[in-house]
C-alpha cells in the first residue's frame, strides 16, 4: 500500500509567499489591488491542495533558510482533516522531553497526524549556526539518546534516564497526554551510522534518488521505505521535456504521466511504499499529480481512493 | 499609555465553577457524563480535542475585549507553542502569551519558532519567560540547571535569541550556549520581536528581569507587598520594565453574591487540600507568608479589602485574587494601575463564561472609578 506525500515550499514557491523581492508584482495604479494575504496563506493553500488531491501527507522540511517546521506542521494540521504532516528538525532544537511534549499536544489536536523527520547529518557550518557543535559519531549517539528519551517519556510513567547527553528524573507523560501515537520517525542517510540509527529507532527510512536502495533496505528489515522524487509529469513526454528545458537544471523524473507512473511502480517493486514528490509550482502541480498521476497508481495507492 | 488586559487560557482543563474541584472541561480529569470537550463520543474518539474548548476561550476573550491570553505550561498541560500555532489562524487580534522555560528549547530554535509564529499570526506572539519553578519538576523536563543558574541561562538565552533575530551572522560563546554564524532568514528576521513578560520573585530573577523584560510579571499579592516588589525591581534594574500582574477575579453584581460563591466553594474543600502544595519557587513561599493568624473561615484569607488568598484551595493555581462586586473589582484594578501596573493577566473560573462576564461588566468600568486617574 503506497503513500504519496508532497514537500512544502517553506521558503516560498518562486514568486509566491513573501520570500522573494518580486513577490506581489505591483498592479498599475488604475487597477484595484486587493492583495493582503499573510505569509502562511500560501503554505495553507498548498497543504489543502495536497489534501484535496488525495495525498497522504506533506513534509515541512528542516531548512534554516525557511519557515520553522513544527509551527508550519501545527498550523497546517489545523487547516486539514486527513493530511499527515511530517515536521523535520534536528535533535539539537530542544530537549527530547520538550520535543515530545509539543508533539503530544499536536497529536491530541490533530488525531495523531504528526510525523517526525530527524535531520542528523547536517553540514557542519549549518549545525554550528544552530548552536550544535557535535561532530561525527556523536551526532548519531545524541540522536539515538534523543529518540530513546522522547519515546521513554511518551510511553513510560515515572520515566528516569541518565545518559551522555540527557537526563530525566521521574518524568513521563500522564493521561491525557499519554497514550497517543508516537510520531512515525523518519530517518535518512546511507552511512553505517545512519543505517544503525534507523534500525534502532526508525519507522521509515527515506532514500534519495541515487542511494543504494537494495543495500539500505537489506540493512533495515521491518521498516517502511520512502523515496524523495522531484517529478515533472505532463500529458506526453515531449511536453514534459519541453517544460524541463524551460525550467533548466531540473533533475528528477521527467515524462508523461504513464512514464512517471511506471518509474514509481518500479520503485514500488523494489520495496518502496512512501513517495515524497516535489513539483513546483506546488499548488498547480499538486492538483495535476492528484488528477493525472495518482489515478494511474490506484493499486499502489488504493487506500487514497 | 493604555493598559493591556489579557485573559488566561486553561491548558489543563477547567472547572464549571469554583464550587467544586471537578475539572469536567477537557479530559484532564476522568471523563464522566457531563464532561465537555473530552475528545470522545459514545466511547470513541470523535475527532475533536480539548483545543476546541481553548479556541472557544480565545475567541470569547477576543470578542469580550481582552488583547490576548496567557497559555500556561506545566508537565501535565497542553503545550503553549502547539496551542498557539494551532489557533493562530482562527483568531484575528488575539495575542498568544506563551509561557516557557529557556531550558526547553535552544535559543536559535526558539527564534525560528517565534518568527514563524509571528508570520502565522501577523505578529501576535508574546513571551512569558519562566526561569524559577518547581524543584523536582525540573528533572521531569530533563533540565539539570539549578535555580540561580537558570536566570543566568535565561539572560544568555535572550542574548542569543535577539542576536540571531538581527538577520546577520551572529556568533556567541557563553556558559550555556554557543553558536557560530547564526541568523534568521530575512522574511523571519523582519518580524517584530515579541514582548517579554518575565516572572520570578528571587533576587536572581529581578536582576535578569531588569536586563531583558518589557514587563515584570508578578502574581497578585497584597498591594503594599506588590509595591515593595516593584520598588525592588526599579532599584536593581538598569532599565526599569513595565509591570504586569496576574489576577484571579471573582466579580458579581454585588459583593454579597461574590462572597456567597466563595462560601459555596469553601464548604466543599477537601481537608487534604488544605495541607497545600510545595515548590522551590520563591513566589509560592511569598504567597504563603501574607496570611496571618488562624484561618477559621474563608474571610480570614481576605488580607486587604477584596484581596483574597484562598483561590488555590478552590482550583489549581496561585492563591491571591480579587473578590467583590463589579465596581469593587474595577476599583482594585484601578488602584493597581495607580500603583504603576501597565498590564494584567486576568483569569476566572470557568474561563469561557467569565471572560464574557469580566469583559462586559468589569472592563468598561476601568479608568472611571478612581478620582484623578487620567483616562
Amino acid at each position: 500500500m503506497a503513500e504519496f506525500h508532497i514537500t512544502l515550499p517553506t521558503r516560498g514557491d518562486r514568486h509566491r509567499g513573501d520570500w522573494h523581492p518580486d513577490s506581489h508584482r505591483p498592479f498599475h495604479a488604475s487597477v484595484t489591488d486587493p492583495r493582503a494575504t499573510g505569509s502562511f496563506d500560501h503554505l495553507a493553500q498548498v497543504g489543502r491542495a495536497a489534501e484535496l488531491a488525495a495525498f497522504t501527507g506533506a513534509v515541512a522540511p528542516f531548512d534554516p533558510e525557511g519557515e520553522e517546521s513544527l509551527v508550519v506542521a501545527a498550523a497546517l494540521l489545523r487547516q486539514t482533516r486527513w493530511l499527515r504532516l511530517r515536521a523535520e528538525f534536528h535533535p539539537g532544537i530542544a530537549t527530547p522531553v520538550y520535543a515530545a511534549k509539543i508533539s503530544a499536544s499536536l497529536q491530541r489536536f490533530s488525531g495523531d497526524r504528526l510525523d517526525w523527520g530527524l535531520a542528523v547529518d547536517l553540514d557542519p557550518a549549518v549545525a554550528r549556526a544552530q548552536g550544535d557543535f557535535h561532530e561525527g559519531a556523536d551526532r548519531y549517539a545524541r540522536a539515538a539518546e534523543f529518540l530513546t528519551v522522547a519515546k521513554g517519556v511518551w510511553r513510560e510513567p515515572g520515566y528516569t534516564y541518565r545518559g551522555r547527553f540527557y537526563e530525566v528524573l521521574a518524568g513521563g507523560f500522564d493521561a491525557p497526554l499519554a497514550g497517543r501515537d508516537f510520531p512515525r520517525v523518519h530517518l535518512s542517510g546511507t552511512s553505517p551510522a545512519a543505517l544503525e540509527l534507523s534500525a534502532l529507532h526508525g519507522d521509515v527510512h527515506v532514500f534519495e534518488r541515487g542511494d543504494d536502495l537494495e543495500a539500505g533496505i537489506a540493512a533495515l528489515p521491518g521498516l517502511a521505505y520512502a523515496i524523495r522524487l522531484p517529478v515533472l509529469a505532463r500529458e506526453d513526454d515531449e511536453e514534459a521535456w519541453a517544460d524541463a528545458a524551460r525550467l533548466g537544471g531540473f533533475t528528477g523524473l521527467v515524462g508523461s504521466y504513464e512514464q512517471v507512473a511506471e518509474e514509481i511502480r518500479a520503485y514500488a517493486g523494489r520495496g518502496v511504499t512512501i513517495f515524497q514528490l516535489d513539483a513546483s509550482p506546488y499548488i498547480e502541480e499538486t492538483y495535476r499529480l492528484g488528477e493525472h498521476l495518482l489515478p494511474l497508481l490506484a493499486k499502489e495507492g488504493a487506500h487514497v481512493r | 499609555m493604555s493598559v493591556d488586559i489579557y485573559w488566561r487560557i486553561g491548558t489543563h482543563g477547567d472547572q464549571p465553577s469554583l464550587r467544586r474541584r471537578v475539572a469536567s472541561r477537557g479530559e484532564w480529569a476522568p471523563v464522566v457524563p457531563g464532561s465537555l470537550a473530552p475528545g470522545v463520543r459514545d466511547g470513541r474518539q470523535d475527532g475533536y480535542s480539548y483545543v476546541e474548548h481553548m479556541g472557544d476561550v480565545a475567541r470569547a476573550s477576543e470578542s469580550a475585549g481582552f488583547v490576548g491570553g496567557l497559555l500556561p505550561s506545566f508537565p501535565n498541560t497542553d503545550d503553549p507553542w502547539a496551542t498557539a500555532a494551532t489557533l493562530a489562524r482562527e483568531t484575528s487580534t488575539y495575542r498568544f502569551m506563551i509561557a516557557f522555560q529557556p531550558g526547553f528549547l535552544h535559543p536559535v530554535q526558539a527564534a525560528r519558532m517565534t518568527a514563524s509564529l509571528q508570520r502565522a499570526t501577523g505578529g501576535r506572539a508574546v513571551f512569558n519567560i519562566i526561569s524559577g519553578g518547581g524543584g523536582p519538576d525540573q528533572l521531569w523536563w530533563g533540565d539539570k540547571v539549578d535555580h540561580d543558574d537558570r536566570y543566568a541561562r535565561t539572560s544568555e538565552f535572550l542574548d542569543v535569541l535577539k542576536g540571531v533575530w538581527r538577520g546577520v551572522p551572529y556568533s556567541f560563546d557563553g556558559r550555556f550556549y554557543r553558536v557560530e554564524g547564526a541568523r534568521l532568514p530575512e522574511p523571519l528576521a523582519r518580524q517584530p520581536f515579541p514582548e517579554i513578560y518575565f516572572s520570578g520573585s528571587s533576587p536572581a530573577a529581578i536582576a535578569a528581569a531588569g536586563r531583558h523584560a518589557d514587563y515584570y510579571l508578578s502574581w497578585l499579592e497584597p498591594f503594599h507587598a506588590l509595591t515593595a516588589k516593584f520598588d525592588q525591581v526599579r532599584a536593581h534594574s538598569e532599565r526599569t520594565p513595565k509591570f504586569a500582574v496576574r489576577v484571579e477575579v471573582l466579580a458579581r453584581p454585588t459583593e454579597e453574591e461574590a462572597w456567597a460563591e466563595i462560601a459555596r466553594g469553601w464548604d466543599n474543600i477537601d481537608p487534604t487540600v488544605l495541607r497545600g502544595a510545595t515548590g522551590d519557587s520563591i513566589g509560592w513561599q511569598r504567597s504563603q507568608s501574607f496570611v496571618r493568624g488562624p484561618v477559621n473561615g474563608y474571610r480570614d484569607l481576605e488580607v486587604t479589602p477584596n484581596v483574597w488568598g484562598g483561590f488555590h484551595l478552590l482550583r489549581g493555581g496561585p492563591a491571591f485574587g480579587l473578590v467583590g462586586s463589579y465596581e469593587q473589582v474595577a476599583e482594585r484594578l484601578d488602584e493597581l494601575i495607580g500603583l504603576g501596573v501597565n498590564a494584567f493577566i486576568l483569569a476566572g473560573v470557568p474561563h469561557l463564561e467569565e471572560a464574557y462576564r469580566v469583559g462586559e461588566e468589569v472592563l468598561p468600568l476601568l479608568g472611571s472609578l478612581v478620582k484623578g486617574h487620567a483616562r
